[in-house]
């Protein structure tokens, strides 16, 4: 439906500001943005935001219902845990764990997977063919399999669980990565570029750096939502955050035995993970519309 | 296509040759005494000890300790549990038909929803049907899958009390071994509660398959959804319509053979996605799987499991990815190239 346009405008705009256009026009994925930079924010002042310690152990009030029910404090809005620490202070801290941590891991398989996947698509013959079959090898173990076993190697804790789903993440990356690259290589301005004397750092730097950041934000975002998962997944099996940290997953887990108790103290952390996960996904869905139609304008 | 074929098997030697590589420096990257973690042995007396070393050639060179690991590999001798002192191979056989039976029928639940919501979706898609379809689709997308499965557990099994949430099936029925894979199992039997102990498998069936599909169908629903919208731009649908054949008969001689061609590639990377998920559902629904076996061998620090399991996952995620690319390349030439 385009609309009515009595004179001819040319839309010379930035490539940036034409896509945040197309971007705002999409409701679903401005909400996702919303969510997802509260996410941040919250994950980034969660010190200070906390209304009480989260791992300090109030005697009086173990085991406190919600605020909705008869029985609950205002003060605490989602009640206590079993040890009488408030649940919603847990919460905020553990978006820190479980949001933050994601945002890390998936930044540093990005920084990796562009080093590796710049080496691989500017390089020819053997030894990039040897190069792919191994990521061949690496892309069909699946990625919690592979974190489960760097876990096993090198112990559990959620600093291990990051670098275990970092390079568990790396694959993906380096391949998409090294596809765009090779898609940029082939294109006529890249040998006009290199006629003019460009070497390859200035090819990658100025030509296809440039033109692949569309692909790595989208790369980005799917891997953010698979590494929320696989953080939440470990921590819930118990290969993750270990106590106290307040990891969503490791609450899940913690809260297991209180289901018939306390059925609120599993449900509101996985709507949490699921919220998270949401969030980025709608602002992935968007962000790929809004390139697909930028390119098409 | 004999080309294609060759070029698919030499790249499925290295990518096994690989593999073997990376499961053999397990025993050597996990910590504690290296013999232990090969034989699976918790005892191991001196004279043992040194008839064990000669046995995996520890006493030689690393190539010749990995070709002795590869014939033993060969010849099934993949070491005992630590926590049961079994073979290996032994339990891997009683449990791994409980994952693929779960596994397989979540596949195909996931192709009977999924394919026909994905071209539904895509049929119109700015529609109030076309959006819902997508809406649940993310929502499906972005569900973590143990708090999901927990929250059905708590809604038809404690609150409704309508459905078992753990195992294969009650207690109270003795179904004899046979394949392994219970509903075959159940049909062969004789046994006169047949219907009843049917009735009973698949009751407990039901909840871990439809967790464990729910994440395959969302990402099927998405991939039909955009494949047919991609087909449906192409020049070939406008031609067909301009020939005057009805949005019924483009949809079936020319929409559906191209968009759905690329689904049985799917199947392969799915059932990748599907294995993992499997060990999470398994956990909770204390279905007696590999997935399970697998995550209790960590609690137990049980390395040589992990390892005979992360061999037996890998060979069979890698395997069936290869059946697939084969099959979708028998039936669409352009994949033959490159």
């Amino acid at each position: 439906m385009s609309k009515f346009r009595l004179y001819l405008e040319e839309n010379n705009r930035s490539p940036v500001k034409q896509l945040w256009r197309e971007f705002k026009r999409q409701h679903s994925a401005m909400t996702g943005l919303v969510l997802f930079i509260s996410f941040f924010v919250i994950s980034l002042l969660a010190p200070f935001v906390t209304p009480h310690d989260p791992y300090l152990q109030v005697d009086e009030l173990l085991l406190l219902p919600p605020s909705w029910s008869a029985a609950g404090l205002v003060q605490y809005p989602f009640g206590t845990d079993d040890l009488g620490r408030d649940l919603l202070s847990r919460m905020i801290k553990g978006t820190s764990y479980t949001f933050g941590f994601a945002l890390i891991t998936v930044a540093g398989a990005l920084l990796m997977g562009l080093l590796l996947g710049a080496l691989a698509g500017m390089s020819k013959g053997v030894k990039s063919s040897i190069f792919n079959h191994i990521l061949d090898l690496a892309l069909t173990i699946p990625s919690l399999l592979l974190a489960i076993i760097i876990v096993a190697i090198i112990g559990p804790g959620l600093m291990n669980t990051t670098w275990a789903i970092m390079l568990a993440l790396l694959p993906q990356f380096v391949h998409g990565i090294r596809n765009a690259i090779d898609e940029e290589l082939k294109q006529d301005y890249v040998v006009a570029y290199r006629l003019d004397g460009a070497n390859n750092w200035h090819v990658f730097s100025r030509l296809i750096l440039p033109n692949i950041w569309e692909k790595l934000t989208i790369m980005a975002t799917m891997a953010i939502s698979t590494a929320i998962l696989d953080i939440a997944a470990l921590g819930f099996l118990g290969f993750g955050a270990q106590a106290p940290l307040s990891e969503w997953g490791a609450m899940i887990s913690d809260s297991l035995d209180l289901i018939y108790l306390a059925p609120t103290s599993v449900a509101i952390p996985g709507l949490l993970i699921f919220t998270a996960v949401l969030s980025v996904n709608l602002v992935g869905d968007g962000l790929k519309t809004a390139i697909l139609k930028r390119r098409q304008s | 296509m004999t080309r294609y074929l060759l070029r698919r098997l030499f790249l499925m030697a290295f990518v096994f040759l690989a593999l073997s590589l990376l499961a053999f420096s397990l025993s050597y990257l996990f910590p504690g005494d290296i013999v232990q973690n090969l034989s699976g042995l918790r005892q191991i007396d001196e004279s043992q000890r040194q008839q064990l070393i000669s046995y995996y050639q520890l006493d030689h060179n690393i190539l010749q300790q990995y070709l002795a690991f590869l014939t033993r590999i060969a010849h099934g001798d993949w070491g005992q549990s630590f926590a049961s002192q079994q073979p290996l191979l032994q339990e891997i056989k009683l449990l791994l038909p409980a994952t693929l039976e779960l596994a397989s029928y979540a596949l195909l639940l996931s192709f009977v929803v999924g394919i026909p919501l994905g071209i539904v979706a895509a049929f119109k898609p700015d529609s109030v049907v076309g959006k819902s379809i997508s809406a649940v689709a993310m929502i499906g997308y972005s569900l973590p899958i143990f708090w999901w499965g927990l929250l059905l557990i708590m809604f038809f099994s404690l609150a409704l009390g309508w459905l078992p949430s753990a195992g294969r099936i009650g207690v109270l029925y003795e179904i004899p071994h046979s394949s392994g894979f219970m509903l075959y199992d159940i049909l062969l039997a004789d046994i006169d509660y047949r219907s009843e102990a049917l009735y009973n498998a698949l009751q407990h069936l039901l909840l871990p398959t439809i967790v464990l599909a729910t994440f395959p169908t969302t990402v099927m629903i998405r991939f039909v959804r955009d494949a047919m919208l991609n087909v449906w731009e192409q020049n070939y649908i406008k031609t067909a319509r301009a020939k005057g054949l009805n949005r019924g008969q483009v949809l079936y001689r020319h929409g559906l053979r191209n968009a759905l061609l690329p689904v049985i590639r799917q199947i392969g990377l799915q059932f990748s996605t599907l294995i993992t998920l499997a060990m999470l559902t398994e956990v909770i629904f204390s279905w007696p799987g590999i997935g399970r076996w697998l995550i209790d061998s960590i609690y137990q620090r049980n390395y040589p499991a992990i390892q005979a399991g992360l061999l037996v996952i890998s060979t069979m995620v890698i395997t069936i990815n290869m059946l697939t690319e084969i099959l979708h390349a028998f039936f669409n030439p352009l994949a033959r190239r490159g």
